[in-house]
């Protein structure tokens, strides 16, 4: 009992002993693989996460610069969206006034004014008085552009800035080509102001008629007019 | 004889099966511990091959020596000064003297044994 007794005590300890033992082992063990590193170790770890570090300040630098790049280009792109927007007005414009100087075909509504000769010229009478002069079809074209009128042109020529139209003769030399008359004088522009200003009382027509000559005055849906050739 | 022994298997393999994971701050505690137990059993067997074995004072030196080891570690900690060295220090010393004693003893048994003979 007593032999017993005493061997119970020592299982007792050993026991715990062994149980304190194998723990600690255990313990040591699963800590071993994290907390022992040679000084090499040590310095290559501090190494390599000094290296990830500085990595990742250059990547962080240089996404920031990808950033303001992105932004110059959003920038760009918006000034280049405006510019071809101010672009294209501007070619508008350019056709516009291209249009208006002769140089592109010029289409719109507008009137149409014929000039003839007198059909009757009594004998006794200078035949100069009948006719159709330079100078009328000067007042027209003053009195058309005044009128606000685009484009002019006579039996099909369009006027330009530095069309000159006078008399040979017979005949009416535009830009030094004759034609005779009857003269077609279309006009594009406002037909309701262009007619108007040409019908006032004491106006061209007025002034044509008392020179004698045949006006004819018609509105005219669709005008259409040629470029300069040049 | 098997009893102890068995006792320890089972003491060890429990050991190692549990799965229980300590704060480093307790290891030392753990370490400590494990020292004096030690001591305790190496007392125990000197104790025994001198004839001088007690149960109560094996069980008793046993707890106090454990307990006393990890108080000392504890004030040690709590002050900031590194106190389990004079457990560990008192134990390793005892440790080997106690070692020496059983060597010693041992010898000479052998020795008077073959004399006998």
């Amino acid at each position: 009992m007593k032999l017993r007794g005493r061997h119970v005590v020592l299982s007792l300890v050993l026991f715990v002993f062994g149980f304190l033992g194998s723990y600690s082992f255990q313990i040591t063990k699963e800590h071993a693989q994290i907390v022992q590193m040679s000084e090499q170790e040590w310095e290559k770890d501090f190494f390599y996460r000094q290296q990830l570090i500085q990595m990742e300040e250059k990547n962080r630098k240089l996404q920031e610069k990808v950033d303001n790049y992105r932004k110059d280009i959003n920038q760009l792109e918006q000034a280049f969206g405006d510019d071809e927007a101010k672009i294209k007005t501007l070619v508008n414009e350019k056709k516009k006034l291209q249009m208006i100087t002769g140089e592109l075909p010029i289409q719109g509504s507008g009137i149409k004014l014929s000039l003839k000769d007198s059909a009757y010229i009594p004998s006794e009478e200078n035949v100069n008085q009948y006719i159709v002069h330079d100078r009328h079809v000067q007042l027209v074209i003053n009195e058309l552009y005044s009128a606000g009128a685009k484009a002019i042109a006579i039996n099909g020529q369009r006027i330009y800035k530095d069309s000159f139209v006078n008399c040979v003769g017979p005949v009416i030399s535009v830009d030094g080509n004759q034609y005779p008359a009857p003269f077609e004088i279309e006009a594009i522009g406002d037909p309701e102001s262009l007619q108007t200003s040409l019908e006032l009382t004491n106006g061209v027509v007025d002034i044509l008629v008392n020179d004698n000559i045949e006006v004819k005055l018609e509105t005219m849906e669709r005008v259409q007019m040629d470029a300069k050739i040049s | 004889m098997w009893l102890p022994a068995i006792f320890l298997i089972i003491g060890i393999s429990l050991g190692l099966l549990t799965d229980i994971t300590i704060s480093d701050q307790y290891s030392n505690y753990l370490s400590i511990a494990i020292l004096a137990a030690l001591d305790t059993l190496f007392g125990g067997i000197r104790a025994h091959l001198d004839r001088t074995f007690d149960q109560k004072i094996f069980v008793s030196g046993f707890l106090f020596n454990i307990g006393l080891a990890v108080l000392l570690t504890f004030i040690g900690v709590k002050l900031g000064i590194d106190l389990y060295l004079a457990a560990v220090f008192a134990f390793g010393v005892r440790l080997f003297q106690n070692i020496a004693i059983i060597r010693r003893r041992l010898i000479l048994q052998k020795n008077t044994e073959k004399q006998d003979n």
